[in-house]
């Protein structure tokens, strides 16, 4: 009870602090006046404080099995194990709220703290559109969807967690996504700071570009979890399945992607600035979207969420957020005209700008597969989507990056004069060479026979451009593999993003190997009897029944040459007799073997499902490499080695 | 000159993406429709239902072929399904099948998802 109170009463302050901040960070910025800049800055601060104040007092009663709160009572019970109970904070609406809203002051206050040296006023600004940004949520948490609420009477016990949702993924896979979906609010109150502002510099973009990054980064770790639990517990054979849901967390992650490209042409020639910007806005009114979509049930998700009270709610700071945007994207983008129009689409920035438009046209298209249920829905009976709307619009776009991540890092700047075969020589080889081989091996799939072979040419890209880096590095002085390292070092961004493109290959080939070449057979086994897949015969040896703590678990045993693999179900009682199915995975660099136990042994008969699923650790590992290649390239101090081109030269400026 | 060269390369792209997504959407969207809807207005095409799991799940194959009735609104339909079920199946839980109507007046469903709830039941706060 003295928690609730304590909570309601944090929620409130924050809520005042919150309002304070949005009103003196504009008033600072159109006045211009530092010490309300300053003022309007530490009020924020404040407001994360006082957030970090309420989030330890839900985890302080949810640990304290504190039954009296709804919020503990409906997402915990006693038989939980710790980690998970203090899971349930971001586990359930309200707490997810109060998580992000908490996530959004204290990264948006490292990021204030960080900028605040560049330009005062146009931190100003910042802090009053995070400001705005939070004062909704605080305002939602306070009086809409408290975490804090009261049950009339205290129950002895809670209802506890769902089963599948008891798994290690649920301890990292949701606040690496609800971090990401918070973390876009940062570099889009930069963007809109810097058009409130009129002007930007090289410091402002710098860290606008930094915190976007962030952003992408924990947006791409959250979206790899989220496939990654989808395969290794959800037990059908597969990590995607244009679920709404899923589709919300991809969209602002596309649009991110596009924005840091374009990124790099701002800053190297000074154009594309309201185009960034526009990005950047852009998706956080994804994210926002995506989040009304999860929260408000409004379109058919087999993720259903328990309360939908909060739909208008964020339909509302939605629409606000897009007018307030668009509008200052109208008023103010003319301030921020480029110095330099682009010349030729045939150079490196317009290689780099036909990959925004590329990706645009893919967040597009998932947009209306996504929102066709409730457009459609407007107009007569609802209309719905599957994989095949998606891959059929994707994959064409899909084929146009492969192609763009081959050619588009050999191009230079500016234009291109001449000699195009002798630019795209290696790549070219690459990838007729992959094509004769496939040929050879006998595949016959269109999709395949093309990407597979733009996914060679793109990685001899990549190593070409390190390739590069090390002949330079023999002319330096010293021994050469320890200047080719300093050379890699010194342009890291540079080289980090070729890994980073490296990565994205091998998820690109993880995803088409797993799609184009699964198999998969459905069979009842008797005990001694055996069933072949591929190359893999496995013998079904028995099942085994144990109890284990509060559930009942079937284990079956099927053997595969010298080793042992058991798939098995889980029985919940204290759940109505909810099963859990654990698959067994055999994990191996080309192919994993992937066995389910389908249905409930019946006598002696038991019912598997086996895939053979190719390449899908190339997507674990390639996202990992993306991810690590972008943070290494962007690790220490801001822009150590990349300087703007001159404005206009008259000889075309190489690459390098 | 260079701007209108941008421009035009611009629409093309708006156009091909236009048409991709028309092309797409009208050879794959279904209808999402309610028993009662899909009852009054049949469709040639395979059409999604949501409904929830009556009592008369009855198994059979190994546990790969499934027969139940859903209901939704106070409508029910017979439903056939042959295929691996989620692990939350059971009834009382809602579930959107994919498939067609068949003329022996049984849903014959290709796909069958459930829906993934937050939390076990809808209970209701205790009160005294």
């Amino acid at each position: 009870m003295f928690l609730a109170e304590l909570g309601s009463v944090f929620l409130l302050v924050s809520l005042v602090l919150a309002i304070l901040s949005f009103g003196t960070g504009l008033a600072a910025g159109r006045r211009d006046d530092a010490r309300l800049a300053r003022l309007a800055r530490r009020a924020f601060y404040g407001l994360a404080v006082f957030l970090l104040g309420a989030s330890a007092t839900l985890v302080a009663a949810l640990l304290a099995h504190d039954f009296s709160i709804a919020y503990v009572w409906e997402h915990t019970d006693r038989a939980l194990s710790v980690p998970l109970t203090v899971a349930a904070f971001y586990g359930g609406q309200e707490g997810s709220l109060l998580y992000w809203a908490l996530l959004l002051t204290l990264g948006g206050s490292a990021a204030l703290v960080a900028a605040a040296q560049t330009s005062y006023r146009m931190t100003a600004f910042a802090t009053a559109v995070l400001a705005a940004v939070a004062t909704f949520f605080v305002l939602v948490l306070a009086f809409v969807a408290s975490p804090f609420d009261v049950l009339p009477v205290t129950p002895a016990d809670g209802l506890g967690l769902n089963p599948v949702l008891r798994d290690g993924g649920m301890l990292i896979h949701p606040p690496f996504l609800l971090a990401g979906y918070s973390a876009f609010a940062v570099p889009f109150a930069f963007a809109l700071a810097a058009l409130l502002a009129g002007r930007d510099d090289m410091g402002w973009t710098g860290w606008t570009r930094r915190f976007a990054l962030v952003a992408w980064a924990l947006q791409s770790v959250g979206l790899t979890l989220g496939m990654w639990w989808a395969y290794h517990v959800l037990g059908w054979g597969g990590y995607w399945g244009w679920d709404p849901v899923e589709n919300a967390a991809l969209m602002p992650w596309l649009a991110t992607t596009a924005y840091l490209h374009s990124a790099e042409v701002q800053e190297r020639r000074g154009t594309l600035r309201a185009w960034s910007y526009g990005l950047v806005i852009t998706a956080f009114l994804l994210a926002i979207l995506g989040t009304f979509i999860v929260r408000s049930g409004i379109l058919p998700s087999v993720h259903t969420f328990a309360v939908s009270q909060l739909g208008p709610w964020f339909f509302g700071f939605l629409v606000v957020s897009v007018a307030a945007s668009v509008a200052v994207m109208a008023w103010r983008s003319d301030r921020l005209r480029s110095q330099d129009a682009l010349e030729t689409p045939a150079s490196r920035e317009g290689a780099l700008l036909l990959q925004n438009v590329l990706l645009l046209a893919l967040t597009a298209a998932v947009l209306w597969g996504t929102m066709l249920p409730l457009v459609s829905g407007m107009f007569g009976s609802q209309l719905v989507v599957g994989a095949a709307y998606y891959e059929r619009v994707g994959a064409p776009l899909f084929i146009a990056l492969l192609a763009l991540l081959a050619a588009g890092p050999m191009l230079p700047w500016r234009r291109v004069d001449g000699g195009w075969l002798r630019l795209m020589r290696w790549p070219l080889v690459a990838a007729a060479l992959t094509l004769a081989a496939l040929l050879a091996a006998g595949a016959r799939q269109a999709g395949v026979l093309v990407s597979l072979p733009l996914i060679a040419a793109g990685l001899v890209t990549c190593v070409a451009e390190y390739a590069g880096g090390v002949s330079s590095a023999r002319r330096l002085a010293g021994p050469w593999l320890l200047a080719a390292g300093r050379v890699i070092l010194r342009n890291r961004r540079r080289y980090g993003a070729y890994l980073a493109h490296a990565g994205i290959l091998a998820v690109a080939a993880g995803l088409i190997g797993s799609h184009a070449w699964q198999q998969s057979r459905q069979v009842a086994l008797h005990p001694g009897e055996s069933v072949t897949v591929a190359r893999y015969t496995l013998t079904y040896e028995g099942a085994v029944q144990r109890s284990a703590g509060d559930h009942s678990e079937q284990v079956a045993r099927l053997r595969l040459g010298q080793e042992t693999l058991e798939p098995a179900r889980l029985t919940y009682p204290s759940a109505g007799g909810q099963a859990l199915t654990q698959v067994a995975i055999r994990s191996a660099p080309l192919e994993d073997l992937y066995v389910v136990l389908a249905a409930p042994a019946e006598g002696d008969a038991a019912t598997f499902v086996v895939f053979v699923n190719p390449l899908v650790t190339w997507i674990w590992g390639g996202a990992a490499l993306l991810v690590v290649g972008v943070l290494l390239g962007h690790a220490g101090r801001l822009d150590p080695a990349v300087k703007p081109l001159p404005a206009a030269v008259s000889a075309p400026v190489a690459a390098k | 000159m260079i701007a209108l060269r941008w421009l035009g390369l611009g629409a093309v792209v708006v156009a091909c993406l236009g048409y991709l997504i028309f092309a797409a959407t009208g050879s794959s969207a279904e209808y999402y429709q309610t028993i009662s809807e899909m009852r009054g207005h049949p469709s040639n095409g395979d059409v999604r239902v949501l409904g929830t799991v009556q009592d008369d799940v009855a198994r059979s194959d190994g546990g790969l072929h499934v027969r139940f009735t859903a209901a939704e609104g106070g409508h029910t339909m017979p439903v056939d399904y042959q295929g691996t079920l989620p692990d939350i199946f059971r009834p009382g839980m809602p579930v959107v099948v994919e498939g067609k109507m068949g003329s022996d007046g049984v849903f014959h469903a290709k796909a069958l998802q459930a829906k993934c709830p937050s939390r076990f039941s809808t209970a209701t706060p205790p009160t005294t």
